[in-house]
């Protein structure tokens, strides 16, 4: 039956289906483009007269871009632990605290709830460079924090952008289930670790992952805060790399495929999350 | 033993485009020990609220309810003995079925071994035996409403609440399960509220029924004096269905005078009722049933008759329905099936001149 | 008497209070503890420095003169004028390509357009140093470099793309249109699945032509999304530093100082503070009038 109706479709579907694919394609690698050659590069023995050559396929393929990138400064794998650490806290911290806020926003009712949230909502349109400096001062300055984790992590702690995000999300979990719980007995804390955070698990990952990525990726802050060169992030040693050497191509995309490799495995891993995590907060917003 | 008391209990929404809102206003009310009770209006009426007051999911603004002996007012759902079962069912998506009966037992700290032999006995009374292991998900309507009911079951509370438990089943499963509540209570012979938008249910349910309409009381009555005596005329309309039909009507001396081509003898029964009324403006209330084809009529002792052009005739098998104007509104009459008049007939009906109900214009109060 | 039993009313009142909403608040209190000192603080700070000439023993008011300063800077204009062409010349421009992807891709089988939207979305996933690291690599002024090699093939001639005034900021906008569509492009095929198929079904039997479609149909009823992406990708790009810090440094001869670019300098290089909240100050200004006025002009006619 299906075939029957696929047949009708005729020549001219199947012409601009296949010119549909081609333009989607030769797009496709036009934006793959920029990251291929980034990891081709990175094979290129950094001495020898090749680096500089582009090639669609590699003619070469060492490590040695590898071991000078990781030799250029004792501390890279210090820079990737300190990325992992920073992320992994800044993320777990949103977990708990965004989710337990986006609940209190989405289910809860209680004197002054549009007015606090409001007011969080609205330093999602202050431009981060309004607040930058007393910011920096403040951690720098005030609360002696400079080369710490601390001062990478506490700003991010809990992000405004996350719980609003999983307001919208927990905005569908119906409200019967809480007073089902409540009669049932469970304490509100309960609610909360036993109904509602299970139930926005899916939310919660998107929520997870986007922080985890953004995080790692984050580059001004860690710069500005952070002095000595073992409290870096991989994001900021990447860039130091550039000012160091900047002629050396070979060992830069090497590190910079380092910087990005656990953010593209993350993402092939958790593909279904990240498609559709992005729609969560946009839509009907 | 619980009885549940109702003594003047307000509660005051603050709505952002009404401003303060009443949802139940100074409501009194006693539902009996092991009675069945039912709550019954049209939505927005205060009947969920006031059950919902019941449970301790909502405070009231003001007035003391009784549970038992006890003043609940600002016990936690939790302390107040009740289980509830709520309209969506509200399972526990997340849990199987096993963890959803158990869930509250837990809560209370009840021992392993005690939930185990509660959750048993639900699951067997619900026949819900082999589907423990399961998720909510992978369950019929049917079988989520089993469970939902078990939930309350297991927790063998002193009161039942129910918030319109039926509404999401089909037609068929609903009388199902409705014969199967009526049994459950006479088994566990607890006390029940149980909220619901339809008079079916409300009628075929309750030991009493409470009608509400916008946070007021109308009446609170049996099934049978709810339509055979409604204190109102939005009781005599929301209950019975097709509903009541309305007729202005001025008394005369002997005479309802609807219009010139209609009027009644009052009879015997009404006569006292109505000699204070002579020369006033009046309410003549006439359910559909109390309409027959004179062919068709049993022997009234006063009957009416009453000039009809039929407009519609709808055929509900049994029975069919007419509709015709009459005095500026359209009369419903509810006819045996077996008439022969078509749509577009003129005819003459009866109409049971003892079964009329008489309502004041201003107030809409029943004249007795 | 009636005192202690005013006092027992209030005592009682007071934990009816807490028993009912004291989780929600402590549900809230670290987001408001950190937006408190974190986000409100920094902002009144920022605004009292945009009035002062900062040092660190003491800071000294000034009124109005950093704003008066700025606005006669010739190179505050010029960052100015450097963002507004930079957001004319990239926001529209993806705007139209992520549109257009969606609408080629929304016409495909379930799978391909999964397929699809990974593709374009994985550029995103990388940072905007490694972004920023490759096109050094790719805009190499030397005749190796990959966008010199890639003209040679039509017969242009060497050009040192971030190194000249006339290509430095263009170089800065093309790359965006290689990348970074993906979340636009996963917004606009959401809102294609939202438009109800019955709606096309009857332009067909009116016999409307593709054209007629995307104009009557689904550009109308796209607006939202529109409007949602023009206001977030308008402020992304106001607030443009990354590729100007890394790869620019600003330069050549300003010519890709943005304004974002100006507040770090001024701050973190000249240690300006006073100018640099000024500064903040007005591109905050400018954001919100912008955003407004989006709203305002296309936000108009758009249900939602």
């Amino acid at each position: 039956m299906k075939g029957e109706i696929k047949d009708l479709k005729g020549a001219s579907f199947y012409i601009k289906r296949g010119l549909i694919y081609m333009v989607l394609i030769l797009w496709s690698l036009f934006t793959f483009l920029p990251l291929y050659w980034m990891l081709v590069s990175s094979f290129i023995d950094p001495n020898s007269s090749a680096s500089l050559q582009f090639t669609l396929v590699p003619k070469e393929f060492t490590l040695a871009s590898y071991s000078y990138f990781f030799t250029f400064n004792k501390n890279v794998l210090r820079w990737l632990f300190n990325s992992l650490l920073i992320s992994g806290v800044v993320t777990l911290a949103n977990v708990f605290f965004a989710s337990m806020a986006g609940y209190a926003f989405s289910k809860l009712r209680f004197p002054g709830r549009n007015a606090f949230f409001w007011t969080l909502m609205s330093s999602i349109m202050i431009p981060g460079q309004v607040t930058l400096i007393p910011l920096y001062i403040l951690v720098v300055n005030v609360f002696n924090m400079s080369d710490t984790y601390f001062a990478i992590i506490l700003p991010g702690v809990v992000s405004v952008y996350n719980i609003f995000l999983m307001k919208q999300y927990m905005t569908s979990i119906p409200s019967t289930l809480i007073d089902a719980a409540r009669i049932d007995a469970c304490s509100e804390f309960g609610i909360f670790r036993k109904v509602i955070f299970p139930m926005a698990k899916p939310g919660v990952a998107v929520m997870a992952i986007f922080t985890f990525v953004g995080q790692w990726n984050d580059f001004f802050w860690p710069f500005l805060v952070t002095k000595t060169s073992t409290m870096r992030t991989i994001q900021v040693g990447l860039s130091s790399f550039k000012f160091a050497d900047s002629t050396q191509f070979g060992p830069m995309m090497a590190g910079a495929v380092i910087a990005s490799i656990p953010m593209f495995i993350l993402f092939f891993a958790l593909q279904k999350y990240f498609l559709q995590g992005i729609t969560i907060g946009a839509i009907k917003g | 033993m619980a009885k549940i008391i109702f003594d003047h209990v307000t509660k005051e929404f603050v709505d952002d485009k009404k401003g303060r809102v009443k949802a139940v206003d100074d409501s009194c009310f006693t539902v009996e020990d092991q009675e069945f009770m039912v709550f019954v209006g049209p939505s927005g009426c205060g009947k969920t609220t006031s059950l919902r007051m019941i449970a301790g999911l909502e405070r009231q603004t003001s007035g003391n309810i009784y549970i038992g002996d006890r003043v609940v007012n600002n016990l936690h759902p939790k302390e107040r003995d009740i289980a509830m079962v709520f309209q969506d069912y509200a399972l526990y998506p997340h849990m199987t079925i096993y963890e959803n009966l158990a869930f509250g037992l837990k809560n209370l700290k009840t021992p392993k071994l005690e939930i185990e032999a509660k959750v048993k006995r639900a699951s067997e009374i619900l026949g819900l035996g082999d589907l423990l292991e399961r998720r909510p998900r992978e369950l019929s309507g049917g079988q989520r409403q089993r469970v939902a009911l078990g939930r309350a079951i297991v927790r063998n509370p002193k009161v039942f609440l129910f918030d319109e438990p039926l509404s999401n089943l089909d037609a068929k499963l609903r009388v199902q399960m409705r014969v199967e509540i009526a049994e459950l209570h006479k088994a566990l012979g607890t006390t029940i509220v149980y909220v619901t938008h339809d008079q079916v249910e409300a009628m075929t349910l309750g030991q009493r029924i409470v009608v509400m309409n916008r946070g007021v009381i109308q009446q609170i009555a049996t099934p049978d004096n709810l339509y055979n005596k409604p204190a109102n005329m939005f009781v005599a309309g929301f209950i019975g269905a097709p509903a009541m039909n309305f007729l202005n009507c001025r008394i005369e001396q002997k005479h309802f005078v609807i219009d010139q081509d209609t009027v009644f003898g009052i009879s015997q029964e009404y006569q006292k009722l109505c000699k204070p009324l002579i020369g006033r403006e009046i309410v003549l209330g006439i359910r559909p049933e109390d309409i027959y084809d004179p062919h068709l009529a049993p022997n009234l002792k006063n009957p009416g008759t009453l000039h009809a052009a039929v407009k519609v005739v709808e055929k509900l098998g049994a029975e069919n329905l007419f509709y015709f104007d009459r005095a500026g509104v359209t009369v419903t009459a509810r006819i045996s099936a077996q008439s022969r008049v078509m749509a577009g007939e003129h005819v003459e009906l009866l109409m049971d001149l003892d079964k009329v109900h008489l309502f004041d214009k201003e107030s809409g109060m029943a004249i007795r | 008497m009636k005192k202690m039993a005013d006092a027992d009313n209030r005592w009682a009142r007071n934990r009816q209070f807490i028993q009912d909403y004291g989780w929600s608040y402590i549900f809230i209190a670290l987001p408001i503890l950190i937006f408190l000192t974190f986000t409100l603080y920094p902002l009144l700070r920022a605004l009292v420095m945009s009035f002062q000439t900062y040092h660190v023993m003491g800071s000294e008011w000034v009124g109005f003169k950093n704003y008066a300063y700025v606005f006669h800077r010739e190179l505050f204009s010029k960052a100015l004028i450097n963002t507004l062409l930079y957001t004319l010349g990239t926001v529209p421009i993806n705007i139209i390509i992520s549109l257009g992807l969606a609408l080629a891709i929304f016409q495909l089988g379930k799978k391909s357009q999964t397929f699809f939207k990974a593709s374009f979305y994985l550029p995103a996933v990388a940072s905007g140093v490694t972004i920023s690291l490759v096109w050094l690599f790719i805009y190499d002024p030397m005749p190796e470099g990959l966008m010199n090699q890639f003209i040679h093939l039509f017969g242009f001639a060497n050009v040192n793309w971030l190194g000249k005034v006339d290509t430095a900021l263009l170089s800065l906008m093309f790359l965006t249109f290689l990348g970074g569509h993906g979340s636009g492009l996963i917004l606009y095929l959401a809102s294609l699945g939202g438009i109800p198929k019955t709606i096309y079904e009857a332009a067909d039997i009116d016999a409307a032509s593709t054209w007629s479609k995307f104009r009557n149909i689904t550009w109308p009823l796209l607006k939202p999304t529109t409007l949602y992406m023009l206001v977030i990708n308008v402020i992304g790009s106001f607030q443009v530093f990354m590729s100007a810090y890394l790869m620019t440094s600003g330069g050549p001869d300003h010519a890709t100082t943005t304004i974002a670019y100006l507040i770090y300098q001024d701050a973190f290089e000249y240690f300006e503070f006073g100018v640099a909240a000024a500064e903040s100050f007005i591109l905050a200004l400018i954001i919100v009038a912008i955003s407004v006025l989006q709203f305002k002009y296309m936000g108009s006619d758009v249900e939602y």
